[in-house]
């Protein structure tokens, strides 16, 4: 079936072919779902497509999420390319979203002009710097950054939990948890009006641009996959791999800190304790779904995105819970998993008998050579 | 003091059964050569179906049994996608832990339909173990009594584990699976047969983990309940060499991390400032493993060579 093509079309078909069934067959799932819980689908499915695409207003939500799942999405790709998997993005992101309220608080009063770039340089410094943790660890003495990456999160949040409870509170009463208002001049301007889409889809394009160049032009890409697929040849060849490793995992951590400064800048205003609702992990499914891949990231976070807008929608106007939306993400995994292993199978069953085939005619020839 | 002392230690045991529970599944993965992240995910799926079998059907055991038969089928899922398939473990790690904060959400709220947390009188609990000739024992005696039952399990379990890793032909196959498969092929055994054994054992007990969480000592279940012991877990794993005894220790050492931050809120230090410390504990075990191993290999390296 894919023979005539290239190899790289080739896999890159195949991959397509497993994510269109992957989808297919978790949206089936989902839709068992619905009516085992005495709901209907179509209905179901029709709310949550009104709620992504129906109105400006939706679009413009569903353009904001795609913002947060693209980065996220690209911050777990580009250190993964490299062989660092940074579980740690939403810890990151927490302190880049602190880390850049705190610079609006401090410097209330300045120009937006002055702020907003300070307010990015606090995030990408706080998120890379955290993310350099682990990945020194990792790197120098091969630490499982997997597990440290984790514990981080956990500890990250804590630790903004207790600032904005405590030295970083907000004087004003109404607020359960939060450092204290930006003014409203520093805040991102909104694209859509009632909608969360603000001027952070052109930074977040921006960066996807210079992610997306760094990862498929440039040597350093070239050299960080080179690491992330055989980190001994790579040695070999003179490249710098524990250098690159870092630096991938700096790079994914300031990505994660801008999700958060983002939130902050544009949707909240403020450091709430509810910033993030574990967007990092979403990112990670989609980066995952699509290998790492950036462009393919691009585009599968319009479709995550879509769909995770959209299910607020679905729960209200089919009365289906909106986790179901998590439940058909983390399958979709599932299912491409298992087609693209049951093929690799079949393959190697097929190579086997025509091995055996091989064999047998051989054996068959040297028998008449032989009389 | 003493007194202070005591609850401290009460509080560790607490803390640190469910880890052991999780470790001592994890451990056979390990061995086996499986990195299997999904523990944490596994938990929580035992943990709600705990719940809802306690509930519905009126039984701890029941509700038990519920929990290692969900962690069974996630440990066949995760078995068959990463051994039949040869799907990246990682991976499939992270999608489990996904669906499963996905499944018990969705499931929270469409069947008990409620957010955050469902706790009912409904729910029965597993019971405590009380001896009456411990009442006397000094200290030790209300340390080790009155403990929930899984408790005792946790620990009857590190001497089986020991003993089935260490002692028997299945542990020795077990290890070869991990180590060094081909050997094992070649001795007619098929490797990856141990792994799929090794993969449902962990889903058990991680199961059984999540069962002690919610009908051990709280009775009820929340969103995200397992708050990430079951890393916690793989990290013990790591620091005991996947050796039960030394897991169990290992386990023991965050269990008492966890209590004394637990304690010093009491002294009036941030509950979120003192949690943070067996998270930071655990990056510091990992650590401590590593450059300990390291030193280990470059004297072995010297050795050799002198």
């Amino acid at each position: 079936m894919f023979k005539r093509m290239s190899p790289a079309g080739a896999e890159r078909a195949r991959h397509s072919l497993s994510l269109a069934i992957g989808v297919l067959a978790a949206f089936a799932l989902g839709a068992v779902i619905i009516l085992a819980t005495g709901h209907n689908p179509l209905e179901a499915y029709g709310a949550l497509l009104k709620g992504s695409f129906g109105s400006l207003r939706a679009i413009g939500n569903t353009g904001a999420k795609t913002v947060t799942l693209c980065l996220t999405g690209l911050a777990m790709a580009v250190a993964a390319r490299a062989g660092m998997f940074n579980v740690g993005g939403e810890g990151q992101l927490y302190l880049g979203a602190i880390a850049s309220s705190m610079v609006g608080v401090w410097l209330r009063g300045c120009s937006a002009w002055i702020v907003i770039p300070c307010a990015i340089l606090a995030a990408v410094l706080a998120g890379g710097f955290y993310a350099f943790i682990p990945a020194v660890l990792k790197a120098k003495l091969k630490v499982n950054e997997v597990i440290t990456t984790i514990m981080l999160n956990s500890a990250a949040i804590l630790f903004c939990s207790y600032l904005v409870n405590g030295p970083f509170k907000t004087s004003e009463s109404g607020i359960a948890a939060g450092t204290d208002a930006l003014l409203p001049e520093y805040r991102l301007a909104k694209l859509i009006p009632l909608s969360n889409l603000t001027t952070s889809i052109f930074i977040a394009a921006g960066l996807a641009f210079i992610v997306w160049y760094m990862m498929r032009k440039s040597v350093t890409g070239y050299e960080m996959q080179l690491t992330g697929q055989n980190e001994r040849f790579a040695r070999y060849m003179g490249i710098k791999t524990d250098r690159l490793a870092i630096i991938s995992m700096i790079v994914s951590g300031a990505l994660c800190a801008l999700v958060g400064m983002f939130e902050v800048y544009g949707l909240h205003g403020r450091f709430i304790e509810e910033v993030s609702n574990e967007f990092y992990f979403d990112g990670m499914l989609v980066a995952m779904i699509m290998r790492y891949q950036p462009v393919g990231i691009m585009l599968m976070s319009v479709f995550f995105a879509a769909i995770e807008v959209g299910s607020a929608s679905m729960e209200l106007a089919a009365g289906v819970s909106s986790e179901l939306v998590s439940i058909i993400q983390s399958i979709i995994i599932f299912f491409m998993a298992a087609e693209t292993g049951v093929r690799a199978i079949i393959t190697d069953r097929n190579a086997r008998k025509a091995l055996i085939a091989c064999a047998v005619s051989d054996a068959a020839d040297g028998g008449e050579s032989n009389a | 003091m003493l007194e202070t002392v005591l609850a401290i230690l009460q509080n560790t045991l607490r803390s640190a059964t469910p880890i052991i529970l999780a470790a001592m599944g994890g451990q056979f993965t390990e061995h086996a050569g499986i990195m299997n992240i999904g523990m944490d995910g596994i938990m929580l799926m035992g943990s709600f179906f705990a719940v809802l079998a306690s509930y519905y059907l009126a039984s701890a055991a029941l509700g038990v049994l519920a929990a290692i038969l969900i962690g069974l089928l996630m440990g066949i899922l995760f078995g068959v996608l990463v051994i039949r398939f040869r799907s990246d473990e990682f991976i499939i790690g992270v999608a489990l832990n996904i669906f499963a904060g996905g499944v018990t959400v969705f499931l929270l709220r469409t069947i008990f339909g409620v957010a955050g947390a469902f706790a009912d009188p409904a729910i029965k609990a597993l019971p405590y173990v009380s001896l009456d000739f411990l009442n006397d024992v000094p200290f030790i005696g209300p340390l080790l009594n009155n403990n929930s039952i899984l408790v005792y399990v946790s620990w009857l379990l590190v001497l089986i584990c020991w003993i089935a890793v260490y002692k028997t032909p299945f542990g020795l196959r077990l290890r070869a699976s991990g180590e060094h498969p081909e050997s094992l092929r070649s001795a007619g055994v098929n490797p990856n047969k141990l792994k799929y054994i090794s993969s449902m054992l962990c889903g058990m007990l991680c199961g059984l983990a999540g069962a002690h969480l919610a009908l051990g000592y709280l009775t009820q279940f929340s969103e995200g309940m397992s708050s990430s012991r079951g890393f916690i877990a793989f990290a013990c794993i790591i620091f005991g060499r996947a050796n039960p005894p030394k897991v169990f220790l290992a386990s023991l050492l965050f269990g008492f991390m966890d209590a004394l931050a637990l304690r010093l809120q009491f002294v009036g230090i941030s509950s979120n400032l003192s949690g943070m410390m067996p998270y930071i504990m655990t990056v510091l075990m990992m650590v401590y493993v590593v450059v300990t191993d390291n030193a280990r290999k470059s004297r072995t390296l010297k050795l050799n060579a002198g």
